[in-house]
């Protein structure tokens, strides 16, 4: 069996502007675009550039637009598009280096920006301390969904805010924020609520919820984002009756 | 990048919980508001004389009904409409703003001032 | 050089999850539209009876009631939408345990048929 898949490339040294090109498939019931996009690579057009790394959807390096939709390449397979072809664009969103291949600079900057790690009550005694800290399983249930992710990116391109303003911090870096603050080993919610509670930070999101709809970890970050809101509320109503924010 | 810039608290969450709250009236109230009033009471399949709506609108529940069934709903309203010229980039956030907030501000205190004229 | 595509103003035509956003935001239109009837309403009402008598004629007037019909269709999108994100927004607890959100979105919609419920009897009872 064979399948016309077309991709978008992007030749800098070429031609400023991206254009489509087709190239036909052999595949079978197992085949996913990861394997695709290696055989053109191989067997048709050493001049294609993609990332991959693990072809089991845990690396998150192969995220593509697959008609349209942010998907892992591994994780989709050839056969499902029999019926209405392939048509397979860099991430939306994201400034295109070359081919399938996109700048994530943003996107790392983001979730830098919202310290993604546990910062401890005491920073002196974290250092020195190798206590384990435990957890209970329902301490452990507040924060776990949001633990899922492994930055792929996928939701920054299902975002139609952060196309609009790539300032967004965006979805997978609140919904991090979000996971280390309802973590009670942590103490870092107020080093991280200005980040929040800013224009760019979860105000920036108008629930669309098609990050959570692209999620191939089912993370479920509009929810994150939505709940941080909230956070972010409550966080003004204090302040405006003079606690410390 | 994001570091070195000043953040700025965002005074979303005003606007954010008069939308919510709208949000939960235009779910729960306004369904049967609108079939009573916007179509069974024109179409004459219920009744609503002057007296009795003159009496039950400018007392205590006329003030509750204007509060979750023309604010609330009206800051939900202008909310959505202004988030949603953002999203077709009319990105004149100040303006949009203040004419979106604005409007549903002169809705609201409209609706008071006739409750109190009335009452 | 790398390109950086931008959005157009009718991004969301291109996909099926953003047309439904897209729907649920302008649920709002015929929401004012109703909105702004009632304050004409309120109006009329506080001006006397011939005025609160011409307001229910002009709300007979079918292009009228044919953006309230829709007002009504919308309201009803509206909840459905809203019901659901509910849950995910303010997780609730009770005793200790989640509750689930189809529990939370079916005690939603007992809400707008209470509701319902106390407006018929307003009306009829």
């Amino acid at each position: 069996m064979e399948l016309e898949v077309t991709i978008q490339r992007y030749l800098p040294e070429q031609s400023s502007e991206p254009f489509n090109q087709s190239y036909t498939v052999p595949y079978d019931t197992s085949t996913s675009v990861l394997d695709a996009l290696t055989y053109i690579k191989e067997e048709l057009d050493p001049t294609l550039s993609y990332r991959w790394s693990c072809r089991m959807a845990i690396c998150g390096s192969c995220g593509i637009m697959l008609n349209g939709k942010p998907m892992l390449g591994c994780n989709v397979f050839l056969r499902d598009y029999v019926q209405t072809g392939m048509l397979i664009e860099p991430m939306a969103h994201f400034p295109v280096e070359r081919d399938l291949i996109i700048d994530m600079e943003s996107f790392l900057t983001h979730l830098e920006a919202v310290k993604p790690y546990l910062i401890s009550k005491d920073s002196k005694e974290s250092v020195q301390s190798f206590d384990p800290h435990n957890q209970t399983p329902r301490q452990l249930d507040k924060y776990q969904q949001f633990s899922s992710c492994i930055n792929c990116g996928l939701c920054y391109s299902a975002c139609p805010q952060f196309g609009l303003n790539p300032e967004f911090i965006g979805p997978a870096a609140l919904t991090l924020a979000h996971r280390y603050n309802l973590d009670n080993r942590d103490a870092g919610q107020a080093e991280r609520m200005p980040m929040i509670n800013s224009e760019e930070g979860a105000w920036s999101c108008t629930f669309v919820g098609y990050c959570s709809e692209v999620c191939p970890k089912s993370v479920d970050p509009a929810a994150a984002v939505n709940q941080s809101k909230v956070t972010s509320a409550t966080d003004l109503i204090f302040s405006l009756l003079g606690g410390r924010s | 990048m994001q570091q070195n810039k000043q953040l700025k608290r965002s005074d979303e969450p005003i606007w954010w919980g008069l939308f919510s709250a709208g949000g939960v009236c235009f779910a729960v109230f306004l369904p049967s508001i609108i079939l009573f009033y916007g179509l069974l009471l024109p179409l004459e399949l219920v009744i609503l004389d002057y007296k009795q709506a003159s009496q039950w609108f400018f007392g205590f529940w006329g003030l509750i009904f204007i509060g979750a069934v023309i604010i609330f709903p009206a800051f939900h309203s202008l909310h959505r409409i202004r988030h949603a010229l953002y999203d077709v980039k009319f990105q004149q956030k100040t303006l949009i703003k203040w004419l979106t907030m604005g409007f549903a501000g002169l809705l609201s205190a409209t609706s008071l001032l006739i409750w109190v004229i009335g009452s | 050089m790398s390109y950086r595509p931008t959005l157009t103003r009718t991004w969301w035509l291109k996909n099926t999850a953003f047309k439904v956003y897209m729907l649920r935001e302008l649920t709002v239109l015929p929401l004012l539209f109703f909105l702004l009837c009632l304050v004409k309403g309120l109006y009329s009402l506080s001006q006397g009876a011939e005025a609160w008598y011409l307001w229910l004629a002009v709300m007979q007037n079918p292009l009228v009631m044919l953006i309230n019909t829709l007002a009504l269709l919308a309201s009803l999108f509206h909840a459905w939408t809203f019901f659901q994100l509910f849950p995910r927004v303010m997780p609730l607890e009770f005793g200790g345990k989640k509750v689930s959100a189809p529990a939370l979105v079916a005690g939603q919609w007992a809400g707008v048929l209470a509701v319902f419920a106390l407006v018929a009897w307003l009306f009829w009872g």
